[in-house]
């Protein structure tokens, strides 16, 4: 088993476990803010609105949104799987797989609005659906370039070294999830 | 090995590797102090344009006026106007005070002082530097698109901001280089803070921080947080402008749907007002270390100074709304905003108390840190009181966007920053370059500033009183504002003379570099962790790391014998 909990770090790679975790924890607070911020934007122009959503528009079938869901929460099941022991790389590739689809269905999502004539310029309604599925989309990118890089390590070694990263490349794919599970709940659902 | 030992590489031998695409965080610093300077120059010149245009409206700018504008022979045009304005403050805000106090003092002064090898990060520290670079970039390039740069003001409110304000692609490119800068802003914050919890030398509790670091590291939790509210306003702005959302586009503006100008005003002020203190924590900080070296005292009450500042940064985040007193906001809103902003009276008045303290019965060395350091007490003094005006409802509805607002803040933000700024070039400099800056030029500088500051920002006090708003272009065509044409005129000569005031500076700057008298270890004779290596510091600081058993301040103690400071590795006399 190779993995952050059982094992015995040295003074030194306790040391790096709390700057990488003290880092990564700011820079998640720092997305966070992005992130509240979208929604504190979003959550005025909802509560002010007579009617939601404004100007006759429909909300998009939850069939799409509902498969990014699933598809962002298995690969988050997948990954906590890896950490238990990153020796075994199947849970990675899972989760590198499962993104992949999260952004497949996030795609055709958007080809669907867009044929049924909902462009970013139909409304404030499309466009925080559009502004906020790109600007999560775009940091998912980010997460999938980090969990390639992540495969790549952790195929060459897996010491202490690669168990910090795969902590910390992993607390920002959770985070991630976590912001889509939020966006899926308000601007889908409710 | 203890994990704060850090490893030492070899010295990179290369230009490049040395200078340029360096992992060091003192060239890093010092590479955003020349960056900082480059700004402030920029940002001077045009500061001198504005005020030429409001003091002698029609008349072309001397000496570069014909070259800068041939087609008005030389005077600037108005929507030239609105884009120096805009881009003085933006460049003053982002590119110069932030560099200089954050990115050069922040970077080279958190680990010397905290007795650390270099940052945590080094490579997020040379991305953030590099990152600023690239926003300066596409700022610059902005100015030379089609129809100029960004117009809307610094705080650039929609619909002056949105395609029907400015059409221009400068608008665009200045969110992008402000989106830009503010990721390296973020990453910085993200290497401030997890150095100084991390890397603190053995022995070293909170307390036993020198202020100077108490301010940085506060200014980091506050970039940490905010600067990304930012990023998410100009994210949308962009978005609006190129992709044709309608978050802040309403009535005629917005062909569907409806979105909502003042939402960016909250966003930005949302940010906007920690970042007032983001800019002026770093300069309380050093003010507050320098006043008690300067006394020869320990510093009065600096854990109740570190608290008050930590308390301000707190109570910094829930006051935002008084700049928007006049948006239609609830009377109970405005009410509420009023009693918080009101509160920071409070701790201010305690750290301000106690750098009266420190300086009382001290026996003070008037050298040139120490001018500026005092020059800070009387301005951000000078300014405080006037945002009490500014903070109040009722009399800021007579003063909202009048030049009271602008001598405010220049008082604060400008004032006080800018001489805090040049207090830790002039006393960090012999650490940073190993040679001493020119005393008499350094207090030329000093007085010139200070007496032209005065005269400019008390004279725009004085005109806003009068009524004179900013941001207009010729505020003369109005019959009441024509008495002030000497007023304004003489806030121009003011501004031109201070500005004549830092040639002396960039030249003791640049002399002193390769020509000053050679600095000693210890110039100043006080006790942190930096001054206990040699100037200029060596690579990787520390030999050995130190082990802290004093305060910061141990100065003047009866028990020294021969000096009257103890370093914080002695254990107190």
């Amino acid at each position: 088993m190779t993995n952050l909990a059982t094992k015995n770090l040295s003074e030194n790679e306790k040391g790096e476990e709390i700057v990488s975790s003290i880092g990564m924890i700011v820079a998640l607070v720092s997305f966070a803010m992005l992130f509240a911020t979208l929604m504190m934007g979003f959550a005025m122009f909802r509560f002010t609105a007579p009617v939601w959503p404004p100007a006759g528009m429909v909300k998009p079938s939850l069939v799409l949104p509902g498969l990014s869901t699933f598809f962002i929460f298995l690969s988050s099941i997948s990954f906590i799987w890896f950490e238990k022991n990153i020796a075994n790389k199947k849970g990675l590739i899972f989760t590198i797989i499962l993104g992949l689809a999260f952004m497949f269905t996030q795609s055709l999502l958007w080809h669907q609005l867009k044929s049924v004539g909902v462009l970013t310029s139909s409304g404030i309604y499309p466009s925080i659906i559009y502004t906020f599925t790109w600007i999560h989309a775009a940091h998912i990118v980010v997460a999938l370039g980090f969990l390639v890089w992540l495969l790549v390590v952790v195929l060459k070694e897996t010491n202490t070294k690669a168990l910090l990263r795969a902590s910390s490349v992993g607390k920002f794919w959770h985070f991630l999830g976590i912001v889509w599970f939020i966006m899926f709940l308000t601007i889908f659902v409710l | 090995m203890a994990f704060f030992e850090q490893h030492i590489h070899d010295a990179p031998t290369t230009f490049l590797s040395k200078y340029v695409i360096s992992f060091d965080h003192k060239v890093i610093g010092k590479q955003f102090l020349w960056y900082g300077i480059l700004f402030l120059g920029i940002g001077g010149m045009m500061a001198l344009m504005i005020r030429w245009t409001l003091a002698f409206p029609g008349e072309p700018f001397p000496v570069v006026g014909h070259f800068l504008f041939p087609n008005t022979n030389g005077v600037v045009p108005p929507d030239t106007y609105a884009m120096l304005f805009t881009l003085h403050g933006t460049i003053m805000i982002f590119y110069a005070i932030t560099p200089i106090l954050i990115g050069a003092f922040g970077n080279f002064c958190i680990p010397l002082m905290i007795g650390a090898r270099d940052m945590v990060f080094p490579t997020l520290n040379m991305l953030s530097f590099w990152l600023a670079v690239l926003s300066a970039v596409i700022l610059l390039v902005s100015l030379f698109t089609p129809l100029g740069g960004a117009a809307g003001g610094w705080v650039s409110y929609p619909t002056l901001s949105t395609l029907i304000g400015s059409p221009g692609i400068g608008q665009t490119l200045w969110c992008l280089a402000i989106f830009v800068l503010g990721v390296s802003s973020t990453m910085g914050a993200i290497n401030y803070i997890a150095t100084i919890i991390t890397l603190r030398a053995p022995g070293m509790g909170y307390f036993d921080m020198p202020l100077t670091v108490w301010g940085l590291w506060l200014t980091a939790v506050l970039n940490a947080l905010f600067l990304p509210v930012l990023g998410a306003g100009v994210l949308l702005l962009i978005f609006d402008r190129v992709f044709g959302t309608t978050f802040f586009l309403a009535g005629a503006a917005a062909t569907t749907g409806s979105g909502d100008p003042v939402l960016f005003q909250h966003v930005f002020w949302i940010f906007g007002h920690p970042e007032v203190y983001i800019l002026i924590l770093p300069a309380w900080g050093i003010v507050s270390d320098l006043l008690a070296f300067f006394s020869r005292k320990p510093a009065f009450g600096a854990r109740a100074t570190a608290l008050s500042m930590t308390s301000i940064t707190v109570l910094s985040t829930v006051v935002y709304g008084h700049h928007m007193y006049t948006t239609q906001m609830s009377p109970l809103l405005t009410q509420s905003f009023m009693m918080l902003t009101m509160t920071i009276s409070i701790p201010s008045a305690i750290f301000f108390a106690n750098w009266l303290g420190t300086l009382w019965k001290g026996s003070i060395r008037f050298q040139t840190p120490m001018l500026f350091s005092l020059g800070v007490v009387f301005v951000f003094g000078l300014g405080g009181l006037t945002g009490l005006y500014l903070a109040t409802v009722s009399t800021d509805l007579y003063l909202h966007d009048t030049y009271f607002v602008v001598g405010h803040f220049h008082y604060t933000m400008a004032a006080s920053v800018l001489l805090g700024g040049f207090a830790a070039t002039y006393f960090w400099f012999p650490k940073m370059f190993g040679r001493m800056l020119n005393e008499t030029l350094g207090k030329i500088h000093f007085w010139i500033s200070m007496v032209g500051l005065n005269g400019v920002f008390m004279g725009m006090m004085i005109v806003g009183y009068a009524g004179m708003h900013r941001r207009i272009y010729n505020p003369f065509v109005y019959e009441f504002l024509q008495k002030l044409i000497p007023l304004n005129m003489f806030i121009t000569y003011s501004a031109i003379f201070m500005g004549f005031g830092q040639l002396f500076f960039v030249a003791n700057f640049v002399y002193s570099i390769w020509k000053g008298p050679k600095a000693t270890q210890n110039p100043w004779e006080v006790g942190t962790l930096e001054w206990t290596i040699p100037s200029p510091a060596p690579h990787y600081n520390f030999d050995v790391i130190p082990v802290v058993k004093c305060g910061p301040h141990e100065m003047g103690n009866p028990n020294l014998n021969g000096r009257d400071f103890q370093y914080q590795t002695e254990e107190l006399a």
